[in-house]
Protein backbone atom coordinates (compact mmCIF):
# COMPACT_ATOMS: atom_id res chain seq x y z
CA UNK A 1 0.00 0.00 0.00
CA UNK A 2 1.45 3.62 -1.01
CA UNK A 3 0.08 6.37 1.16
CA UNK A 4 1.01 9.87 0.90
CA UNK A 5 1.15 12.50 4.36
CA UNK A 6 0.17 15.49 2.93
CA UNK A 7 0.80 18.25 5.86
CA UNK A 8 -0.09 21.71 5.06
CA UNK A 9 1.65 25.39 6.34
CA UNK A 10 3.37 25.89 9.47
CA UNK A 11 3.48 22.04 10.39
CA UNK A 12 7.36 22.51 10.04
CA UNK A 13 7.36 24.51 13.16
CA UNK A 14 6.17 21.23 15.20
CA UNK A 15 7.54 21.18 18.51
CA UNK A 16 8.46 24.97 18.66
CA UNK A 17 5.14 26.35 17.47
CA UNK A 18 2.43 27.08 20.22
CA UNK A 19 3.79 23.37 22.16
CA UNK A 20 0.81 23.91 24.47
CA UNK A 21 -1.60 22.99 21.49
CA UNK A 22 0.55 21.25 19.26
CA UNK A 23 2.59 19.34 21.47
CA UNK A 24 6.57 19.09 21.84
CA UNK A 25 6.94 16.36 18.68
CA UNK A 26 8.53 17.41 15.70
CA UNK A 27 7.26 16.72 12.43
CA UNK A 28 10.83 14.64 11.72
CA UNK A 29 10.27 12.37 14.83
CA UNK A 30 6.32 11.82 13.95
CA UNK A 31 7.23 10.98 10.08
CA UNK A 32 9.85 8.45 11.21
CA UNK A 33 7.74 6.97 13.75
CA UNK A 34 5.14 6.47 10.74
CA UNK A 35 7.39 5.48 7.98
CA UNK A 36 8.89 2.78 10.23
CA UNK A 37 5.46 1.66 11.25
CA UNK A 38 4.40 1.12 7.61
CA UNK A 39 7.13 -0.62 6.99
CA UNK A 40 6.83 -3.06 9.37
CA UNK A 41 3.70 -4.28 7.35
CA UNK A 42 4.93 -3.44 3.88
CA UNK A 43 3.61 -0.10 3.37
CA UNK A 44 5.26 2.87 1.38
CA UNK A 45 4.83 5.76 3.81
CA UNK A 46 5.45 9.62 2.24
CA UNK A 47 5.19 12.35 3.93
CA UNK A 48 5.47 15.75 2.40
CA UNK A 49 5.05 19.02 4.06
CA UNK A 50 4.53 22.92 2.73
CA UNK A 51 3.60 26.03 2.95
CA UNK A 52 2.11 26.98 -0.62
CA UNK A 53 -1.35 26.16 -1.84
CA UNK A 54 -0.10 24.87 -5.01
CA UNK A 55 2.29 22.58 -4.22
CA UNK A 56 -0.11 20.57 -2.05
CA UNK A 57 -2.43 20.38 -5.11
CA UNK A 58 0.29 19.37 -7.18
CA UNK A 59 1.09 16.46 -4.56
CA UNK A 60 -2.74 15.39 -4.49
CA UNK A 61 -2.73 15.84 -8.68
CA UNK A 62 0.88 12.87 -8.24
CA UNK A 63 -1.09 11.00 -6.09
CA UNK A 64 -3.65 10.82 -8.36
CA UNK A 65 -1.40 10.12 -11.87
CA UNK A 66 0.97 7.41 -9.24
CA UNK A 67 -2.46 5.69 -8.34
CA UNK A 68 -1.44 6.27 -4.21
CA UNK A 69 -3.96 4.19 -2.61
CA UNK A 70 -4.54 6.33 0.36
CA UNK A 71 -4.00 10.32 1.35
CA UNK A 72 -3.77 11.33 4.97
CA UNK A 73 -3.98 15.57 5.13
CA UNK A 74 -3.81 17.60 7.73
CA UNK A 75 -4.22 20.77 5.75
CA UNK A 76 -3.66 23.06 8.88
CA UNK A 77 -4.97 26.74 7.99
CA UNK A 78 -5.78 25.62 4.29
CA UNK A 79 -8.35 23.16 5.30
CA UNK A 80 -10.23 26.38 6.47
CA UNK A 81 -9.62 28.87 3.12
CA UNK A 82 -8.69 26.41 0.85
CA UNK A 83 -11.31 25.08 -2.21
CA UNK A 84 -8.39 24.31 -4.63
CA UNK A 85 -7.57 21.87 -2.34
CA UNK A 86 -11.34 20.60 -2.07
CA UNK A 87 -11.25 20.25 -5.67
CA UNK A 88 -8.23 18.50 -6.15
CA UNK A 89 -8.94 15.81 -3.26
CA UNK A 90 -12.54 15.16 -5.06
CA UNK A 91 -10.34 13.80 -8.14
CA UNK A 92 -8.66 11.55 -6.08
CA UNK A 93 -10.21 8.45 -5.87
CA UNK A 94 -8.18 6.23 -2.89
CA UNK A 95 -9.18 6.41 0.82
CA UNK A 96 -9.15 9.83 2.20
CA UNK A 97 -7.86 10.85 5.53
CA UNK A 98 -8.65 14.57 7.08
CA UNK A 99 -5.79 14.57 10.31
CA UNK A 100 -5.31 17.56 13.19
CA UNK A 101 -3.42 17.16 16.12
CA UNK A 102 -5.46 19.64 17.78
CA UNK A 103 -9.65 19.06 17.61
CA UNK A 104 -10.13 22.23 15.87
CA UNK A 105 -13.78 22.42 16.94
CA UNK A 106 -12.61 23.54 20.02
CA UNK A 107 -11.14 26.43 19.02
CA UNK A 108 -11.50 29.80 17.29
CA UNK A 109 -14.90 30.14 15.11
CA UNK A 110 -12.99 30.80 11.99
CA UNK A 111 -11.17 27.00 12.22
CA UNK A 112 -15.40 25.75 13.01
CA UNK A 113 -15.70 25.01 8.45
CA UNK A 114 -13.26 22.99 7.07
CA UNK A 115 -13.48 22.35 3.06
CA UNK A 116 -11.78 19.37 3.50
CA UNK A 117 -14.33 17.05 5.56
CA UNK A 118 -17.16 16.86 3.20
CA UNK A 119 -14.49 15.22 0.44
CA UNK A 120 -12.59 12.67 2.36
CA UNK A 121 -13.75 9.62 4.12
CA UNK A 122 -13.05 9.95 7.60
CA UNK A 123 -12.30 12.61 9.87
CA UNK A 124 -9.40 12.07 12.84
CA UNK A 125 -9.05 15.42 15.20
CA UNK A 126 -7.72 16.03 18.50
CA UNK A 127 -5.22 12.93 19.48
CA UNK A 128 -1.87 14.88 19.24
CA UNK A 129 0.87 13.84 17.21
CA UNK A 130 0.08 10.07 17.74
CA UNK A 131 -2.83 10.72 15.63
CA UNK A 132 -0.73 9.83 12.55
CA UNK A 133 0.82 6.84 13.56
CA UNK A 134 -2.89 5.68 14.91
CA UNK A 135 -4.16 6.08 11.61
CA UNK A 136 -1.27 4.57 9.89
CA UNK A 137 -1.87 1.34 11.94
CA UNK A 138 -5.44 1.18 11.21
CA UNK A 139 -4.93 1.67 7.60
CA UNK A 140 -2.25 -1.13 7.97
CA UNK A 141 -4.88 -3.15 9.62
CA UNK A 142 -7.90 -2.66 6.76
CA UNK A 143 -5.49 -3.36 3.84
CA UNK A 144 -4.78 -7.19 6.07
CA UNK A 145 -8.17 -7.50 6.80
CA UNK A 146 -9.11 -7.22 3.21
CA UNK A 147 -7.00 -9.35 1.59
CA UNK B 1 -5.87 -2.93 37.64
CA UNK B 2 -7.17 -2.70 34.42
CA UNK B 3 -7.95 1.00 33.24
CA UNK B 4 -11.60 1.07 32.73
CA UNK B 5 -13.41 2.60 29.97
CA UNK B 6 -16.80 3.69 29.22
CA UNK B 7 -18.71 3.41 25.36
CA UNK B 8 -21.62 5.28 25.52
CA UNK B 9 -23.91 5.36 22.47
CA UNK B 10 -26.41 7.59 21.95
CA UNK B 11 -29.92 7.62 20.66
CA UNK B 12 -31.22 5.29 17.64
CA UNK B 13 -27.71 3.75 17.81
CA UNK B 14 -29.68 0.55 18.79
CA UNK B 15 -30.29 -0.07 15.07
CA UNK B 16 -27.46 0.84 12.47
CA UNK B 17 -28.82 -0.47 9.08
CA UNK B 18 -29.21 3.19 7.52
CA UNK B 19 -25.14 3.09 8.00
CA UNK B 20 -25.36 1.17 5.13
CA UNK B 21 -26.12 3.47 2.42
CA UNK B 22 -22.52 5.20 3.28
CA UNK B 23 -21.09 1.81 3.08
CA UNK B 24 -20.68 -0.04 6.28
CA UNK B 25 -22.69 -2.89 5.70
CA UNK B 26 -24.43 -5.04 7.59
CA UNK B 27 -23.34 -3.47 10.54
CA UNK B 28 -25.12 -3.64 14.42
CA UNK B 29 -24.82 -2.83 17.71
CA UNK B 30 -23.65 -6.22 19.02
CA UNK B 31 -21.43 -6.30 16.22
CA UNK B 32 -19.68 -2.92 17.35
CA UNK B 33 -19.75 -4.00 21.01
CA UNK B 34 -17.64 -7.33 19.91
CA UNK B 35 -14.93 -5.82 18.34
CA UNK B 36 -14.72 -3.23 21.25
CA UNK B 37 -14.53 -5.78 23.56
CA UNK B 38 -11.35 -7.65 21.32
CA UNK B 39 -9.91 -4.55 21.12
CA UNK B 40 -9.90 -3.70 24.74
CA UNK B 41 -9.43 -7.24 25.95
CA UNK B 42 -5.96 -7.59 24.08
CA UNK B 43 -4.63 -3.73 24.88
CA UNK B 44 -5.52 -4.84 28.86
CA UNK B 45 -8.67 -2.67 29.17
CA UNK B 46 -11.78 -3.26 31.08
CA UNK B 47 -14.90 -2.17 29.43
CA UNK B 48 -18.41 -1.27 29.83
CA UNK B 49 -20.33 -0.46 26.69
CA UNK B 50 -24.14 1.11 26.73
CA UNK B 51 -26.46 2.32 24.33
CA UNK B 52 -29.25 4.58 25.69
CA UNK B 53 -32.23 6.90 24.01
CA UNK B 54 -33.47 8.20 27.51
CA UNK B 55 -31.88 11.74 28.29
CA UNK B 56 -31.37 10.49 32.15
CA UNK B 57 -29.67 7.75 31.50
CA UNK B 58 -27.52 8.93 29.17
CA UNK B 59 -26.54 11.65 32.33
CA UNK B 60 -26.22 8.92 34.57
CA UNK B 61 -23.62 7.49 32.81
CA UNK B 62 -21.88 10.99 32.18
CA UNK B 63 -21.68 11.30 35.53
CA UNK B 64 -20.24 7.17 36.23
CA UNK B 65 -17.83 8.52 33.28
CA UNK B 66 -17.11 11.25 36.23
CA UNK B 67 -16.67 8.86 39.12
CA UNK B 68 -16.04 5.34 37.74
CA UNK B 69 -14.00 5.39 34.83
CA UNK B 70 -10.11 6.45 33.46
CA UNK B 71 -11.72 7.07 29.88
CA UNK B 72 -14.96 8.23 28.14
CA UNK B 73 -15.49 7.38 24.08
CA UNK B 74 -19.09 8.47 23.05
CA UNK B 75 -21.04 8.76 19.72
CA UNK B 76 -23.30 11.29 20.41
CA UNK B 77 -25.24 11.38 17.53
CA UNK B 78 -27.29 13.90 16.77
CA UNK B 79 -27.79 15.14 20.37
CA UNK B 80 -27.09 18.58 18.88
CA UNK B 81 -29.96 18.54 16.46
CA UNK B 82 -32.43 16.37 18.74
CA UNK B 83 -35.05 18.60 21.08
CA UNK B 84 -35.67 15.78 23.10
CA UNK B 85 -32.15 16.23 24.85
CA UNK B 86 -31.21 18.86 26.60
CA UNK B 87 -28.11 19.71 24.73
CA UNK B 88 -26.37 22.28 27.76
CA UNK B 89 -26.72 19.27 29.84
CA UNK B 90 -24.87 16.96 28.00
CA UNK B 91 -22.02 19.26 27.20
CA UNK B 92 -21.75 20.15 30.61
CA UNK B 93 -21.58 16.41 32.07
CA UNK B 94 -18.85 16.09 29.03
CA UNK B 95 -16.88 18.99 30.19
CA UNK B 96 -16.79 17.78 33.87
CA UNK B 97 -15.26 14.46 32.37
CA UNK B 98 -12.72 16.26 30.48
CA UNK B 99 -11.51 18.66 33.18
CA UNK B 100 -10.86 15.69 35.11
CA UNK B 101 -8.10 15.34 32.32
CA UNK B 102 -9.32 11.83 31.58
CA UNK B 103 -9.12 10.86 27.52
CA UNK B 104 -12.72 11.61 26.08
CA UNK B 105 -13.32 10.84 22.32
CA UNK B 106 -16.20 11.62 20.12
CA UNK B 107 -16.75 8.78 17.83
CA UNK B 108 -18.73 8.53 14.62
CA UNK B 109 -19.69 5.10 12.09
CA UNK B 110 -19.98 7.86 9.13
CA UNK B 111 -18.23 10.87 8.50
CA UNK B 112 -21.03 13.34 9.52
CA UNK B 113 -19.37 16.10 7.05
CA UNK B 114 -20.67 14.58 4.14
CA UNK B 115 -23.27 16.24 2.51
CA UNK B 116 -26.28 12.81 2.85
CA UNK B 117 -25.22 12.46 6.07
CA UNK B 118 -27.84 14.13 8.55
CA UNK B 119 -25.75 14.33 11.81
CA UNK B 120 -24.68 17.07 13.70
CA UNK B 121 -21.82 19.38 14.26
CA UNK B 122 -18.81 17.93 16.63
CA UNK B 123 -19.47 18.15 20.74
CA UNK B 124 -17.73 22.02 21.62
CA UNK B 125 -16.89 22.12 25.02
CA UNK B 126 -14.70 24.80 26.29
CA UNK B 127 -12.32 23.52 28.28
CA UNK B 128 -10.34 20.31 28.34
CA UNK B 129 -9.86 18.19 25.20
CA UNK B 130 -12.03 15.65 23.38
CA UNK B 131 -10.67 13.83 20.42
CA UNK B 132 -12.55 13.25 17.15
CA UNK B 133 -13.07 10.23 15.25
CA UNK B 134 -15.93 10.22 12.16
CA UNK B 135 -16.00 7.79 9.49
CA UNK B 136 -14.17 4.67 9.80
CA UNK B 137 -17.23 2.55 10.35
CA UNK B 138 -16.72 0.56 12.97
CA UNK B 139 -13.21 0.94 13.00
CA UNK B 140 -13.75 4.59 14.09
CA UNK B 141 -14.32 2.73 17.58
CA UNK B 142 -11.03 0.88 17.24
CA UNK B 143 -8.87 4.16 16.92
CA UNK B 144 -10.69 5.66 19.64
CA UNK B 145 -9.57 2.48 21.93
CA UNK B 146 -6.32 2.41 20.89
CA UNK B 147 -5.40 6.39 21.12
CA UNK B 148 -7.71 6.47 24.89
CA UNK B 149 -4.93 3.56 25.74
CA UNK B 150 -1.94 5.34 24.23
CA UNK B 151 -2.93 8.39 26.19
CA UNK B 152 -3.74 6.35 29.70
CA UNK B 153 -0.23 5.03 29.46
CA UNK B 154 1.52 8.49 29.36
CA UNK B 155 -0.87 10.05 31.86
Amino acid sequence: MNIYVINGPNINLLGTREPEIYGHETLDSISKDCIKKGLKDGHDVKFMQSNYEGEIVEWIQNAIKEKIDAIVINAAAYTHTSIAIHDALKSFSGFKIELHISNPHLRESFRHVSYISPVVDAVVAGLGANGYSHVIELLADLQKSYK
Amino acid sequence: MNNRLLIINGPGLSDLSHFNEFGHDDLTLEKVQKKCSETCESLGLSLEFCQSDDEAELTNYLTRACKEFDALIINPVSYANASSLDFDIYTSNIETVTLQNKPVIEVHIANIFQKRVDVTEPIKVSEGNVGFVSGFGIHSYELAIRAVHRKLRKN
